[in-house]
């Protein structure tokens, strides 16, 4: 029980509740173990948006609750709320992930400023992230200095250096070319692995799809499968 | 960190930036000019009346005012120069005769206030001499001679060498009446004034009014405007039988002026204020409204709401000290350059400035005093109008700001 990072009860999300009412989501209730590398798919407009935004604390369930690690986060004030996702939650967005007037390594900073690390303590993370990430010598760079593979990848850096729970990643590969996004999810992959740090992103894209352990298939706001993949083949 | 992201993000935008930069320093520009136009006008208002009107300090019979009969006098007049010439500030005394009286002529009647005067001090005391655009002073060997103001000219149709009667009580309430010509024309900057002054000589309208030597007013020049306080005091103390007034007691309505000077000051700076509130508000708002997904990505990852309005304030602190120091540069040079050249404000029309008393020619000078709350009230007006764009951004749903 205690290694469930994200548990979701029954929730919904219903828009134009009083006209004509759309289940975003309905009902769903998900469950994520620590260290899981999950995939969320399914058709356009099938609801994964709404759902990462919901776990991820950014939009509110109109039925059900979301524990995240225990804590029922429907029930957070706005600013308890806020505090958590700062040190909880990590979020790789599809695009305009990075403050374009900080470098890369203060865009991991900021987050661990936000936090109120020290000084050493950022130090070291930080340079830690970026060899991982492969990007050690374009620290100093602007987001606008970097290809839109790299700044994914920053954006990833930047995400677990606040040491959260899980990352959630509503499709961060949909705007690079196929190389970059294989790049990248061989990063997400050995980070998964490295520092046993839970993924959950959503994707079209059947070779991203492939790489995952756990795919969740999502049809009209509801899971219509969630298959567990055996791990045969890691990637090099 | 959130200091440095607020100072590189108002090098993003450089037009944008420097339109609400230039806004400021407009604002405080303008500001500065006003205030020193306006304190320029008090300054040449008041150079008026002590140079021209009143002089520093004037003496009176304490029961004398400007509407009294001609009975409250001051008498031992040698007795009372004879004190005063030991005090070293004085510098000019000017006696003067004073009657209220009724001017007419066959185009109608008027009430005048008919100022005996010694033509060897007046002409220096209220600069008189200066003030004739018409005739010589008194002519020479003549009598029952006059200058009159240009207004009152036009307006009885009087020119010179014309001749009008003018009609007084005497100390004993009988009434005189003697008939005068016009020997000069004057005209002040104080239109007011010229249309019910007019001057006569001293002995003739001591003769009509059956004096014995005695005189209505003293005044008083001093070495320096400073000095009138103490010299005051001084000559309290020194003739307490009568009444001792400088020109701030004389003339009030230059005191009201300067307040209503300072009102007008405060309506036009409001009305300044009102207009760079708009820009900064607007430029702002186009900033924040430009940046919506950055700042709903920032608010997604964790920021709370305290360091996004931090950051949107300190942006707009920045702008401010860029500004501000154009603004004091432009304003204080600009004061200086026209406190060398002086400001003809004829364009603004000469009755318009005359009838308040008012020269066409200012000189602007800054009052120094007032910069600080001039600078506080434009960086609160920057501060307060950014205030609406900050509440903006940190009320931005981070979900509809991501939004593709
Ligand atoms: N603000 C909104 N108001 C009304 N309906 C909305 C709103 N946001 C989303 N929806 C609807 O909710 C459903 C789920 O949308 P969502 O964006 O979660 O889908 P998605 O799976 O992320 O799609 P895509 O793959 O295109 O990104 C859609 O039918 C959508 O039209
Ligand atoms: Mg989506």
């Amino acid at each position: 029980m205690n290694d469930i990072v994200i548990d979701t009860h029954n929730i919904s999300r219903i828009y134009n509740p009083y006209t004509i009412p759309v289940y975003a989501i309905k009902n769903v209730h998900l469950h994520l173990r620590r260290g899981e590398f999950a995939a969320l798919v399914g058709p356009s407009g099938s609801g994964k948006t709404t759902l990462l935004n919901l776990i991820g604390g950014l939009d509110k369930p109109d039925e059900g609750q979301i524990m995240i690690n225990g804590t029922d986060i429907t029930s957070l004030s706005p600013s308890a709320l806020i505090n958590f996702r700062l040190n909880n939650i990590g979020f790789v967005f599809q695009s305009f992930n990075l403050i374009p007037v900080l470098t890369a390594r203060e865009n991991a900073e900021f987050i661990m400023l936000l936090q109120g690390r020290n000084k050493k303590e950022r130090e070291e993370r930080i340079t830690q992230l970026f060899k991982q990430i492969g990007l050690a010598d374009k620290m100093n760079r602007r987001p606008s200095e970097l290809s839109g593979g790299e700044q994914q990848r920053v954006a990833v850096a930047r995400a677990l250096a606040s040491k959260p729970q899980f990352i959630l990643a509503d499709e961060p590969t949909a705007n690079l070319d196929s190389k970059s996004a294989s790049v990248l999810l061989d990063i997400m992959y050995k980070l998964n692995k490295e520092e046993n740090i839970t993924f959950l992103f959503s994707t079209h894209d059947q070779r991203v799809i492939d790489r995952a352990r756990r795919v969740i298939t999502l049809v009209d706001g509801q899971i219509s499968s969630d298959t567990n993949i055996i791990d045969t083949s890691l990637p090099h | 960190m959130i200091l440095s992201m607020a100072w590189r993000n108002i090098w993003r935008h450089k037009a944008r930036s420097l339109v609400i930069m230039v806004s400021i320093a407009l604002g405080l520009f303008a500001g500065i000019a006003v205030l020193s136009l306006y304190e320029g006008m008090m300054i040449s208002r008041i150079r008026t009346v002590i140079d021209e009107e009143t002089g520093h300090i004037q003496i009176h019979h304490p029961k004398f005012s400007d509407e009294n009969e001609s009975k409250y006098l001051i008498d031992n007049i040698e007795n009372i120069l004879k004190k005063i010439s030991g005090i070293p500030e004085i510098i000019e005394i000017n006696k003067r005769i004073l009657a209220n009286g009724m001017l007419s002529t066959p185009n109608g009647t008027a009430g005048v206030q008919t100022i005996g005067i010694d033509t060897n001090t007046e002409f220096s005391f209220s600069s008189l001499k200066l003030k004739i655009k018409d005739g010589n002073g008194f002519k020479p060997n003549k009598k029952y001679q006059a200058i009159i103001g240009k207004k009152l000219a036009q307006k009885m149709k009087l020119e010179i060498g014309s001749k009008f009667v003018l009609m007084f009580n005497d100390t004993s309430n009988n009434l005189v009446s003697s008939s005068y010509r016009v020997a000069s024309i004057y005209q002040s900057t104080n239109a007011p004034l010229d249309e019910r002054i007019i001057y006569v000589s001293n002995y003739e309208l001591s003769d009509l009014l059956g004096l014995k030597g005695q005189v209505h007013e003293i005044g008083l020049k001093l070495r320096n405007d400073d000095d009138v306080t103490a010299t005051t005091i001084k000559l309290k103390q020194l003739l307490p039988q009568l009444k001792i007034e400088s020109w701030k007691e004389i003339s009030p309505e230059t005191e009201f002026m300067a307040k209503t000077v300072d009102t007008y000051s405060y309506i036009i700076m409001i009305i300044i204020m009102i207009a760079l509130a708009f820009g900064i508000l607007n430029t702002m708002h186009m900033a924040i409204m430009d940046r919506s997904r950055e700042i709903g990505m920032i608010a997604a990852l964790g920021t709370n709401k305290f360091k996004i309005f931090l950051l949107i304030l300190l942006e707009t602190i920045f702008l401010t000290m860029g500004g501000v120091p154009f603004g004091i540069i432009l304003g204080l040079s600009t004061t200086f350059y026209f406190n060398k050249h002086g400001l003809d404000l004829s364009g603004m029309g000469e009755d318009l400035m005359s009838n308040f008393g008012f020269k066409t020619v200012i000189y602007p000078e800054f009052p120094l005093e007032k910069l600080i709350p001039l600078l506080s009230i434009v960086i609160i007006t920057a501060l307060l109008s950014s205030l609406l764009p900050a509440i903006k951004a940190i009320n931005m749903k981070p979900i509809d700001a991501l939004k593709n």
